[in-house]
């Protein structure tokens, strides 16, 4: 199929009201979760998903990434306004952000922050255009050997969502992939820790689990301390951004659009390093260096492409490899698995028109965006008003619902209060979830790629080294851990200098 | 309790559990078939790697503790609250909540319990919007029901006491 025809059959599985409408519905459902901080674009995403089930498969997962997009740049109000990101991405939006908003220039950095937003998401999209297919025709060769050595690379770069702590990271991923191994044995068939439950035989729900980890510790953490969020939105100010401000910004803008489409299509790194990476380096290479952290237009600039920039691109190893590039795509994943679409290099075989429809509706988030954004700055003050107290117990049922409808099975509703508990006793300990779903998503195929190698081979360990396509991803399994073990010396060396 | 205390309580705990899974969950909860010719090929292989690694890691967390560099030992883990029994008592009582959800859902119906479990949590919070809490603790799972057993398709629990339409 040629790439006219392809352009073709995408258009017409989006050519609709309702594909649009759900695009448009899902950013400024994400904005408005984005802009309430303790909501997150992740929880917004995983609270959206359930009600995908009864859509068409293009027109669910439009309405995901409508959410993750929006959620991406609804963080960035809350960071200017009240010093608090509604996403980790948004939190190197804050060193520039705040200043403004107190010297009473909000309006204009959230008109900035949106612009940059808009013009990364833009650059991102076309990213993926361009890369994906590449990609995902490049990975047709890959069999058994090869995607056990990406995934194990994939694996590797949960450093990068560990936060403080490598080792809290690791443990973190070790229960991922420990609870992956609850059910039916890939191989043979026999039961591992089912306790003889018929309904643990098919693993733990994926939309459970995740609900659950990242949802319900929020209910948890308002019981225990119900006051803890309050705090003071700020005014909005006179003074508004303008195409000047929007010109001296713009190599800022397009370095770290480019530094996010680069660290977004690694699998696990995440918007917000890429955030911080783009901010340093404006900062590095700006004219007015010293006015960074003081309220420096060019430095909201630069932190908002950076942390926009990796959201067209964390759909490349997605729907190029199956791999998710942060936690919100793996969640996204959800949402394929449940219309029965693998994604992976055979999806641009089998799927093309869903893969261009994909396309077409994300070159488009990137316009709506720009309208839902500009009307969202000056209604954030409403939408920060609803009582969290009320927002909360809400989530709750809503969650319940969501999650019995994914298997009509309330024994999933049980998984996902118990697993609620775990993620509220990880967010204690200071444990993160991102590599325990990273994990428990990778966990089954790490395992079922290592066993299909090893009966290919029977049982021969050479064949995970067969061919230049296993020595690139031990090399960069190499290269990632020398990085972390590098970093986290460094560390060290900072640490005692101190 | 201070971040490297926690720590160090993590570091033990992740050995232990490694330790329980080892001696006792896996050989248990896991079955094999007789006939694996391959320790790699078999059911046990892929828990006990995990397991093996999680008491590495837990070594690890304990070991880090002890470095010059661990974490702060006089910074406190958590942000203390200002009450914190009341605070415990409001965990036990999501707990409840929760126990109650699972049981009434088979009852009175998915929609009648979501809306006590509602009301239930926005009091526990100590909501200051009383009425409003109330309003949206019978509209959100109406609006719920809805969408789901009227768009979604799904057969929404309705119990024996009132059913909806």
């Amino acid at each position: 199929m040629s790439f006219m025809d392809s352009l073709a059959a995408g258009l017409s599985l989006v050519g609709n009201v309702e594909a649009f409408l759900a695009l448009f519905v899902g950013l400024i459902i994400g904005v408005i979760g984005g802009a309430i901080p303790g909501m997150s674009a992740t929880m917004a995403v995983a609270l959206t998903l359930p009600f995908t089930f009864a859509m068409q498969p293009i027109t669910g997962i439009l309405l995901l990434l409508g959410v993750y997009k929006g959620g991406i740049f609804g963080g960035s109000i809350p960071a200017i306004l009240i010093k608090t990101p509604g996403t980790p991405a948004s939190s190197a939006t804050i060193l520039d952000g705040y200043p403004m908003a107190e010297k009473g220039e909000a309006g204009r950095a959230l008109g900035m922050a949106l612009w940059a937003s808009c013009t990364a998401d833009l650059v991102s999209n076309l990213s993926l255009i361009l890369f994906a297919g590449w990609l995902a025709s490049f990975a047709l060769k890959f069999g058994p050997p090869e995607f056990f050595t990406l995934i194990l690379f994939s694996l590797t770069i949960i450093a990068g969502v560990s936060g403080e702590s490598l080792l809290r990271g690791a443990l973190s991923a070790l229960l991922g992939l420990l609870l992956a191994t609850v059910g039916l044995d890939l191989v043979y068939g026999t039961n591992r820790f089912t306790f003889g439950d018929p309904s643990l035989m098919g693993g733990l729900n994926f939309i459970a689990v995740l609900i659950g980890l990242f949802a319900i510790p929020e209910v948890l953490a308002m019981a225990w301390h119900p006051t803890g969020h309050l705090g003071k939105a700020r005014s909005l100010g006179a003074r508004h951004v303008t195409f000047a401000d929007y010109r001296r910004s713009f190599r800022s803008i397009i370095r770290g659009s480019l530094i996010g489409v680069f660290l977004g299509s690694i699998p696990g790194i995440g918007a917000a390093p890429s955030a911080f990476l783009s901010y340093s380096e404006a900062r590095r290479r700006s004219k007015n260096k010293e006015n960074f952290g003081k309220g420096e237009v060019e430095g909201v600039a630069a932190a908002e492409a950076g942390n926009n920039g990796v959201a067209g691109a964390t759909l490349i190893p997605l729907l190029a490899l199956g791999v998710p590039g942060d936690v919100i795509t793996a969640i996204i994943i959800g949402a394929f698995m449940i219309h029965g679409l693998q994604p992976g290099p055979m999806m641009f075989i089998l799927n093309v028109d869903i893969i261009y429809g994909l396309f077409i509706g994300l070159i488009v988030s990137s316009v709506f965006l720009l309208a839902i954004g500009s009307v969202a700055i000056r209604g954030f003050r409403y939408v920060a008003d609803i009582p969290r107290r009320i927002l909360i117990p809400a989530v709750l049922v809503l969650c319940i619902f969501g999650v019995f409808a994914v298997n009509n099975n309330v024994f999933d509703v049980g998984v996902m209060f118990a697993m609620g508990w775990v993620g509220y006793i990880m967010m204690r300990l200071h444990i993160p979830p991102a590599p325990f779903l990273i994990a428990f998503i990778l966990g089954p195929l790490l395992e079922d790629n290592f066993r299909q190698a090893m009966l290919m081979s029977a049982s021969d360990p050479s064949i995970l080294i067969r061919g230049p396509i296993t020595w690139f991803f031990w090399a960069a399994t190499a290269l990632s851990i020398f990085a972390i073990v590098r970093r986290e010396m460094k560390g060290q060396g900072v640490a005692q200098a101190a | 309790m201070t971040l490297s205390a926690m720590q160090r309580g993590l570091g033990i705990g992740a050995v232990l559990v490694a330790a329980l899974l080892i001696l006792w969950a896996i050989p248990t909860f896991v079955s094999t078939p007789s006939n694996v010719g391959n320790v790699i090929l078999s059911p046990l292989f892929w828990p006990y790697s995990i397991a093996g690694l999680t008491g590495l890691v837990g070594l690890g967390l304990v070991a880090s503790t002890f470095r010059a560099d661990g974490p702060d030992d006089s910074l406190p883990a958590n942000e203390p609250i200002d009450d914190p029994i009341p605070g415990l008592i409001r965990l036990a009582g999501i707990a409840v909540i929760m126990v109650l959800t699972m049981v009434l859902i088979d009852r009175i119906g998915m929609v009648w319990a979501s809306m006590l479990a509602f009301a239930a949590t926005a009091f526990l919070v100590r909501t200051r919007h009383p009425r409003l809490a109330l309003v949206s603790a019978v509209a959100v799972p109406l609006v719920l029901y809805v969408f789901f057993a009227h768009v979604a398709g799904v057969a929404v629990p309705q119990g024996e006491l009132v059913r909806l339409p």
